[in-house]
């Protein structure tokens, strides 16, 4: 997992656990007479652990290791010691870099962001507010000046910010570019210098600075060695330095909000794309409705032919309701449906094409509606036959007084005897609604889309990062953590990561081969924490 | 009907059995930690999660389709999914204080569910073409127990609130009263320990440094689990929005239409990413998020409730009107 922790330890020893031994041995090396070429050569030890680790008693053991080095890790380069190529520029040079300098430290400032985020979320909560897109009229009559809202807010307020189309509004448009600009920011200066510090370990070698951490314990009489070892069984990668240790988990649950914020800067960036794509010619061959057994509209279809410039077939697909037809950059969505025309035979004359009528009805279920003349229709108060159709399936006939005559379905061919009229309904003719897009941005947006699920799911692993230090016999052992969940299985307690340690070191006893040293600070937490 | 019947029973189950927890809440509330009891309510809260599993498993057998079609569904579903929040650190055999937050929870939603206002939503209905989907699976499930998840969390916030409010009045009541301010600090520290904790606190010799103690290491707590928790549930919603603007992009053409329930769910995402983003500083951390988690909480409602109330925009498919 670690591997680059080869690289930057030039002199450092790795202890590989078996997971099919049971027994390990720890050697740690005398911190002072460490021979650097002799990596592989075991010197005397100072002193051995040998400890079951099926009482640390965690699966991954595999991966796990501890690392002994004398080096120091490597330094973090300095980034800002770039020279500047030539004299004379340097002035300029240095009051333009001053200057982005500036402009990137205000604009990646956390308060901010914050505010940003605040305003924007406002806005878009105003936007659903006010109704949006509509005639200047409306905004006349609904924010008049003589009686405004809250006291202040008038129709002049919303033509003058733009609010009746919020979400292209300049103000709104540019709070996102300002999020934008801060994202970039905030990326550029704060979190990728974070991955180059994430990469080196640090010790710390005073006491003090350990306990000014979230986390702070101190074990009497404990060795530094069964805390790293402890720690490793708890997943952790340790780093033993003389008497120093350092040991994390979880580093791409650190890394991995760059990867948000990236992710959302390409959704912007793809958000922002648009382009208009070349035109076919498309040609609707059949449209068709499938119906439930209660006779509701369950899907409706399309079959289309997508024709060259040569009029050639280039593709033909039947789509519907989720399923578009995707052709070089075109999709074409079924996105409604109505009827068009009722072709109906009147005393076998005919066949008359009757054109419907969308008819407004509470709720939202469609209802369509045609009518056909009876007797003079030139007549001021002309009666005739009502049809209705809520679907291309049964259509229902009204005779002129307005009282139920019957339903037929179209094709069944049988007539119906109407105010001394046959009718025959030949044919349902239905329409299709389709809509025809071209958007070069998706393919980027949907990019976006996958990596920003991906590290929000990796960003909810935590890093936790413990400190420790053998100050005498007593070790002072500190830690921090970006999630709250330093131990796996521990609840987010303050003292959890003391008890878990107790805990272990419990197990450790029950172990008789481990370090007799420890029994008696078990032996002190055993009667404090009963 | 047999499925009636079945989903009445089951209801009635799981509304009673909470309605019991909630009452064992409160006697372990007012008097002592008795363990029988809390194994009891424990038990209780696995009977009820399983009736409402059953429950939703059949709904989704008889009617064909994942139950999330209307607003009753989704409200059952909701409620599953904060019995789950409660499922997951039982599972990890840990003490937690959620079950006082989420039993209340799961019998409002489920009270709202099966009270008159929605009676007619209580047969399940065919789905519209938009909504036959894969997407849609992901997106509403995803998107409910996102909603689930974050209302555990910024109720846990609210807590927070709550109890540092009562530390500024007991500041005041100090001037006062000093008794009474023993008295009520005595009685809401003792019921958040556990044994342990309290033979711990007995054999320390200042016992008002301890409740402090106790006090400042309860509020960590509280969160600790609302940060764990709304994290979480900022996952799922993240993947609810995404999959919704993917939904969107195959029934209606585009991925993003700005109709007023995916504003809302936006703004959502919009506020529990600044609560995040107020936990990475020092400065804004503590009652400052909490507030940020607690403005997310009237927010989840207008966008879960309030926009359906309306029914307006593309989704008012779960809404009160359309039937």
């Amino acid at each position: 997992m670690m591997n680059y922790s080869y690289q930057c330890l030039p002199k450092t020893h790795f202890l590989k656990v078996s997971t099919f031994h049971p027994f390990f041995k720890f050697n740690p090396f005398p911190y002072t007479n460490y021979a650097a070429n002799t990596t592989h050569t075991h010197k005397t030890p100072s002193f051995t652990i040998n400890c079951n680790l099926k009482n640390v008693g965690k699966k991954d053991l595999l991966s796990q290791k501890i690392v002994l080095s004398e080096a120091s890790p490597p330094p973090l380069t300095q980034d800002n010691d770039v020279p500047s190529t030539s004299k004379e520029n340097k002035a300029s040079n240095g009051l333009f870099k001053k200057l982005s300098k500036r402009v990137l430290q205000i604009l990646s400032n956390l308060p901010l962001a914050i505010g940003e985020m605040f305003t924007i979320a406002f806005l878009m909560g105003l936007g659903t507010f006010i109704d949006q897109g509509e005639a200047p009229e409306f905004y006349f009559q609904n924010y008049p000046e003589d009686h405004p809202v809250l006291g202040f807010f008038t129709w002049r307020w919303i033509f003058f910010l733009g609010f009746d189309h919020m979400y292209s509004a300049p103000i709104f448009l540019g709070m996102l570019a300002l999020l934008g600009a801060s994202l970039m920011a905030c990326t550029y200066t704060t979190q990728l210098p974070l991955i180059k510090v994430s990469k080196r370990w640090s010790f710390m070698h005073s006491a003090e600075v350990i306990r000014k951490q979230e986390f702070s314990e101190s074990l009497p009489r404990a060795s530094i060695q069964d805390v790293g070892t402890i720690l490793m069984g708890a997943g952790y990668e340790v780093f033993l330095k003389g008497p120093t240790l350092y040991a994390f988990r979880g580093l791409a649950g650190r890394l991995a909000p760059v990867g948000v914020h990236i992710a959302l800067l390409l959704i912007m960036a793809g958000g922002t794309l648009s382009a208009a794509g070349s035109f076919k010619e498309i040609h609707v061959n059949k449209f068709s409705m499938d119906y439930y057994e209660s006779g509701e509209v369950s899907q409706f279809r399309t079959d289309l032919s997508l024709l060259n410039m040569d009029g050639k077939e280039v593709m033909r697909k039947t789509i519907s309701v989720n399923d578009p037809l995707r052709y070089e950059g075109i999709t074409i969505y079924q996105t409604d449906w109505s009827i068009s025309t009722l072709q109906v035979l009147k005393d076998n004359e005919g066949p008359f094409n009757l054109a419907m009528a969308p008819l407004k009805i509470n709720g939202d279920k469609k209802l369509y509606g045609t009518f056909l003349p009876v007797g003079d229709v030139n007549s001021p108060n002309v009666k005739g036959i009502s049809m209705l159709a809520r679907d291309l399936q049964s259509i229902v006939l009204y005779d002129k007084e307005g009282k139920f005559a019957g339903v037929r379905r179209p094709n069944s061919k049988l007539p119906i005897n109407i105010d001394g009229s046959e009718i025959v309904i030949v044919d349902a003719i239905g329409s299709s609604g389709l809509d025809l897009k071209t958007d070069p941005g998706v393919p980027v947006v949907y990019a976006g889309f996958g990596a920003l699920m991906l590290t929000t799911c990796i960003s909810y692993l935590s890093h936790s990062q413990i400190w420790a230090l053998q100050d005498g016999t007593t070790v002072v052992i500190g830690g921090k953590t970006n999630r709250a969940n330093f131990l796996r299985h521990e609840g987010p307690n303050t003292n959890a990561l003391k008890v878990y340690l107790i805990d272990e070191f419990y197990k450790l006893k029950c172990n008789r081969s481990c370090n007799s040293s420890l029994l008696p600070v078990i032996h002190t937490f055993n009667n404090v924490f009963k | 009907m047999i499925f009636t019947t079945l989903e009445h029973i089951l209801t009635h189950i799981s509304f009673s059995v909470i309605s019991i927890v909630i009452s064992i809440h409160l006697i372990t509330l007012l008097g002592n930690e008795i363990v029988g009891l809390y194994d009891l309510s424990k038990k209780a809260m696995i009977i009820s999660f399983f009736c409402v599993t059953g429950l939703l498993i059949t709904r989704w057998f008889f009617s064909g389709h994942l139950p999330f079609s209307d607003l009753y569904e989704s409200l059952i579903f909701l409620s599953w999914g904060f019995s789950i929040f409660h499922m997951v650190p039982f599972f990890k055999k840990e003490k937690n204080l959620l079950s006082t937050i989420i039993a209340p929870s799961v019998i409002f939603t489920q009270g709202f569910a099966t009270s008159g206002l929605l009676t007619k939503m209580h047969q399940s209905v065919i789905l519209v073409p938009a909504l036959q989907s894969h997407w849609l699976m992901m997106h509403v499930s995803m998107m409910i127990l996102g909603y689930a998840a974050l209302l555990c969390g910024s109720l846990l916030s609210v807590a927070i609130l709550v109890i540092t409010f009562q530390e500024v009045i007991q500041i005041l009541a100090f001037t006062k009263n000093l008794d009474s301010l023993k008295k009520s600090v005595d009685f809401v520290e003792i019921k958040y320990m556990n044994r342990n904790e309290r033979n711990n606190v007995l054999r320390k010799t200042s016992f008002s440094s301890s409740i402090n103690y106790y006090r400042s290491q309860f509020i960590q707590q509280l969160d600790r689990w609302g940060y764990r928790i709304i994290s979480l549930g900022f996952l799922f919603l993240t993947i609810g929005i995404l999959s919704g603007a993917v939904w969107a992009n195959e029934a209606w053409g585009s991925y993003w239409n700005w109709d007023p329930k995916e504003t809302w769910a936006f703004i959502t995402w919009t506020i529990f990413a600044i609560y995040l983003h107020t936990r990475k500083n020092k400065k804004l951390e503590g009652v400052n998020s909490s507030i940020v988690a607690s403005i997310g909480f009237l927010i989840i409602w207008i966008c879960y409730l309030g926009i359906n109330l309306l029914g307006i925009g593309l989704h008012s498919y779960g809404s009160f009107t359309s039937n």
